[in-house]
């Protein structure tokens, strides 16, 4: 009775941590797929006048911002603000100066990130004053910006989009070889499996880091490359679990009957041999998406990562880390996103793990 | 125990092999050379430089060279560092590694055995509740996070600590930087032993010691014992991550070490740093996994190799 309550309020607990791990990582996904669309900025655009913005959920420019970046304008075009109102979203500024004021100046509000273009307004202009209407361009820096003045929030989704599709891919590069290596070596068996395994066996003692380093700095930081090699040195653990279980599907009763009826290896492999063993695959797998993404992260942190302007989030957080007299918020937000992430990897695979009973280091 | 000790060996030996042919070539096929400069070099310099090295002798013959010398345990000369071998550099850099990671590996077990033997026998109590945040913490944020957060916490804010730097090893120079390297080792050394003891206490063996009425603190001795075993077999694997996260480490918190000369060295295409890094790190893990395995035959009777 009790151990059934037990065992009924551990699933539930299961169940609930599933749920929530699922939908954290959907909202990930999600947010990381659609989200550089969704937000006004591109992950590239500079905004010269708000670098290192707080992240915030008011609109800039904020009244300071306004009257600083008014008195650096007015500062430039040797002019004097005589008058400025403002109305909602526009301001009505009148500039005076000793010497006459040529209107071709407007182009330098025009290049601020804060204010729309400028309209003269005839009937107040003449030799030493210009008035013109100045629109507020109102912008949002949910996550403030980085040290270049780019959208931090926008960044980080592009970043995690790096970051995932590295993480998926190179993982999939490791089951292919895997599943092949293993599969292959498990079901000819024999002297073939044991040089097969001895392979493996040496390198599996290859500093495994360095070795991606050493690819990464050689032939350049390529996307394709940093996947290719970090899937390149994780299938081993792949190629010895589906090997196990190639041992022992291949005894079965069924696969002694697809024998007899004249099946080929390759069909037996195929067919029978690697869809029985999917449940193991699929919970090192979710052992192995989370590895692989801190892996590249960490590549990236190094400074060896996708180049600029792209981005990962090891190249945000590296970032984040090296000014750290910075504000702490470039840190903060790619650190949470990484750490949701992999949290949530992480404890979808322990339950998936503990319901299938499969093992898996 | 000498049986398992020279196979062991002799398996060693061509890991050993294919590693230093592996780097050995990768790095040669790199484009660029370690003479590179942004004016570059006359190219009559260039070639007395190369010939200086040997790199203007055909690929082979380098690698067999290299090969002979690396078996007088002679490392080479660094291609950056002037008028040092990279033996000279490594005796310096190499003993700051390890006392590194020798202390967070103290460390980590230090913290991550009791906390999850503790998490394990009483697991409806707030001992549960650190051992989970433990380890959240240990797998979701990595060390290149930890890191920067306690340098500004330490360094910045309280002025505790120094932020980097070494300073010969000044003791409050290695407090965060250990701290940082144990963190993700404390959390899975954690698991292993929770899980561990939470297996071995409902073992058969262990109701029998309960029924003959021993003292609890008796019967944690015997369950301990048993339970350490996986924490024993993860030494190994713990040791090369240690490995790779001092390179992480080392750069934060810029400690004159292999790590660091490690990128460095493979940035700047100094082929015989990078060489060594990877001949002395394979060859750290080979060793400790050895030792490994040797201890675990002396704690588990069942795999005693003789």
């Amino acid at each position: 009775m009790i151990e059934a309550a037990i065992n009924e309020t551990a699933a539930r607990k299961g169940r609930l941590s599933i749920t929530v791990s699922l939908a954290i990582l959907i909202l990930v996904g999600l947010a990381c797929l659609l989200g550089p669309w969704l937000t006004p900025h591109s992950y590239d655009r500079v905004y010269r006048d708000y670098v290192l913005v707080g992240p915030s959920l008011v609109a800039h420019p904020s009244a300071e911002e306004l009257d600083t970046s008014l008195a650096v304008l007015t500062r430039r075009i040797h002019a004097d603000t005589s008058s400025y109102e403002r109305h909602g979203g526009s301001l009505h500024l009148t500039l005076t100066s000793a010497k006459p004021i040529d209107p071709r100046v407007l182009r330098f509000f025009d290049h601020s990130d804060l204010f729309g273009p400028a309209q003269i307004i005839p009937g107040e202009t003449n030799e030493s004053t210009l008035a013109f209407d100045l629109p507020i361009r109102q912008t949002y820096f949910f996550f403030g910006t980085d040290a270049n003045g780019r959208d931090l929030l926008t960044r980080t989704l592009i970043a995690g989009r790096i970051s995932l599709a590295v993480g998926l891919l190179a993982s999939l590069v490791a089951l292919l070889i895997g599943v092949a290596w293993g599969a292959t070596a498990g079901y000819l068996g024999g002297r073939i499996d044991t040089l097969m395994m001895r392979i493996v066996e040496v390198v599996y003692a290859l500093p495994f880091i360095f070795l991606v380093i050493l690819l990464v700095v050689i032939f350049g930081r390529n996307f394709i490359l940093i996947f290719v090699a970090i899937g390149a040195v994780e299938w081993l653990d792949m190629a010895r679990i589906v090997r196990g279980q190639t041992l022992s599907i291949k005894r079965r009763d069924y696969v002694a009957a697809a024998e007899a009826l004249g099946a080929t290896s390759s069909a037996i492999l195929w067919r029978h041999i690697i869809p029985n063993a999917a449940g193991p695959i699929t919970a090192y797998l979710t052992v192995l998406v989370p590895r692989v993404i801190l892996l590249e992260s960490f590549v990236s942190f190094l400074g060896l990562g996708v180049q600029e302007p792209l981005t990962s989030w090891g190249i945000l957080i590296a970032d984040g880390a090296r000014n750290i007299q910075a504000p702490i918020h470039l840190l903060i937000f790619p650190a949470l996103f990484l750490g949701l992430t992999l949290a949530a990897l992480n404890q979808l695979g322990e339950n998936w793990r503990d319901r299938t009973g499969a093992g898996g280091a | 125990m000498l049986r398992l000790f020279l196979t062991r060996i002799a398996a060693a030996i061509p890991t050993l092999f294919a590693v230093v042919t592996l780097a050995f070539f990768v790095m040669r096929l790199a484009p660029g050379g370690p003479f590179d400069s942004e004016r570059g070099l006359d190219p009559e310099i260039l070639k007395n430089v190369q010939h200086a090295y040997g790199l203007d002798l055909p690929l082979y013959k380098q690698y067999g060279l290299y090969l002979w010398s690396l078996l007088h345990g002679d490392l080479g000369p660094s291609l950056h560092w002037r008028d040092f071998s990279v033996n000279d550099i490594f005796s310096v850099a190499l003993p700051i590694s390890m006392q590194i990671g020798a202390e967070a590996l103290v460390f980590a077990l230090l913290c991550g055995v009791p906390l999850g033997m503790a998490a394990a026998i009483r697991p409806y109590s707030w001992t549960l509740w650190l051992a989970r945040i433990v380890t959240l913490c240990g797998i979701a944020v990595p060390a290149f996070v930890v890191a920067p957060l306690l340098q500004v916490a330490f360094g910045l804010d309280l002025h505790w600590l120094p932020v980097a730097g070494w300073e010969d090893g000044d003791w409050r120079h290695q407090i965060l930087p250990v701290f940082t390297l144990a963190l993700p080792q404390i959390a899975v050394i954690l698991r292993l032993t929770q899980a561990a003891m939470r297996d071995v206490l409902s073992a058969p063996f262990i109701r029998t010691l309960r029924a003959f009425g021993l003292p609890a603190s008796h019967i944690y001795v015997h369950a301990f014992r048993a339970a350490c075993l996986p924490v024993l077999s993860y030494l190994g694997p713990a040791a090369a991550g240690l490995l790779t996260g001092t390179v992480v480490v080392e750069t934060i918190f810029a400690i004159p070490s292999l790590g660091r000369y490690f990128v460095d060295g493979a940035l700047g295409r100094d082929y015989t740093i990078v060489m060594g890094t990877v001949v002395v790190v394979a060859l750290f893990i080979i060793v400790f996994n050895l030792f490994v395995d040797l201890a675990y035959g002396l704690v588990d009777p069942r795999v005693r190799h003789d």
